[in-house]
């Protein structure tokens, strides 16, 4: 049993395996209060791994993640399933397909656009603010590469990346972001809790630009996003 | 018709959105995005079991449109509704 803080909200985490408590180091807190407990049954842990050859510690922190962004909502705050590049101060969100290239498009960042570094490779945190501005928090969930750091900042712009043999990007209208980040965001839960995540995905459609940038695997690509989506 | 209860619908941006919550989001994946004339007519269909002469009625109460128009928007949605198989079968 340990404590850690994710986007400002101590979470007691009940773990029956050591893998989660390694991957939360960076996020430890002392202390044994939270605002809520979290743990999974073994049947659960079970039911994971029939969808791979994944440890029984890997599954227990997928399905304790999972148990933590149900409850997150009613503080605000929510998963979307995205890579977040902090440069500057600010928040640079990209989300695709499985498989389309975030972690390429990300690493093209990193080597081109100076002081970028990855907030979270994967699955971080956003919290809806009173003013309607968003913060992106890192997590100790951040994908196979193990690209973040406990570290937030300002949401400044969200681009959703599509390949293309030449590279383009263009702002997304309402509509085409709603779309887009339906197939990006959990809706999953209680009556409750799936009406809160809408109006939170509202929050998140109303309070950053969109982009839809079609791109190759390039130096350019990185440099026209940047340049098209950093905050002046 | 009567729209399956386990949906919970929201503005969001400029348009609302329809998702199925608990038990009927593990067998229905996805949304439904509807207009404010979709969602108005999907307030009332998930209230109680309407028949589309009732909704065309309850169109032409709230809204400035002819009754040959409000048929056709009530009978393209519920249509819609009915394709993506929300409805509660009677």
């Amino acid at each position: 049993m340990f404590v850690i803080k994710l986007a400002g909200i101590r979470i007691r985490i009940e773990n029956r395996f050591p893998f989660i408590e390694r991957q939360c180091r960076g996020y430890l807190c002392e202390g044994e209060d939270a605002e809520f407990s979290v743990s999974v049954s073994p049947d659960e842990i079970l039911e994971e791994q029939k969808f791979g050859e994944f440890s029984d510690g890997y599954c227990e922190s997928i399905c304790i993640y999972r148990h933590i962004c149900e409850i997150l909502p009613s503080y605000n705050i929510f998963l979307m399933h995205s890579s977040v590049i902090e440069v500057d101060g600010y928040a640079y969100a990209f989300t695709a397909k499985s498989g389309v290239g975030k972690s390429t498009h990300t690493a093209l960042w990193l080597k081109n656009v100076p002081n970028a570094r990855v907030l979270n490779g994967d699955k971080p945190l956003y919290r809806v603010e009173d003013d309607g501005s968003l913060t992106v928090f890192g997590t100790p969930w951040n994908g196979k590469e193990n690209w973040g750091e406990n570290i937030s900042a300002p949401l400044a712009a969200v681009c959703f990346i599509e390949r293309g043999a030449e590279n383009s990007i263009r702002r997304a209208d309402e509509e085409d972001a709603v779309s887009r980040l339906m197939h990006q965001l959990y809706l999953r839960g209680s009556r409750e809790s799936v009406t809160k995540q809408l109006t939170l995905m509202d929050a998140l459609v109303r309070g950053v630009p969109y982009f839809v940038l079609a791109c190759n695997i390039s130096d350019e690509a990185a440099l026209l996003a940047w340049n098209t989506m950093r905050k002046s | 018709m009567q729209i399956n209860k386990d949906f919970t619908i929201q503005k969001v941006g400029g348009s609302y959105v329809a998702v199925p919550v608990g038990k009927t989001s593990q067998h229905f994946h996805g949304m439904v995005r509807l207009n404010e004339t979709g969602a108005f007519l999907w307030k009332l269909m998930a209230e109680k079991d309407v028949t589309e002469e009732a909704l065309v009625d309850a169109l032409l109460a709230e809204y400035d449109v002819s009754r040959e128009i409000a048929a056709a928007d009530v009978h393209r949605i519920v249509e819609q509704l009915r394709e993506n198989g929300i409805f509660i079968e009677a």
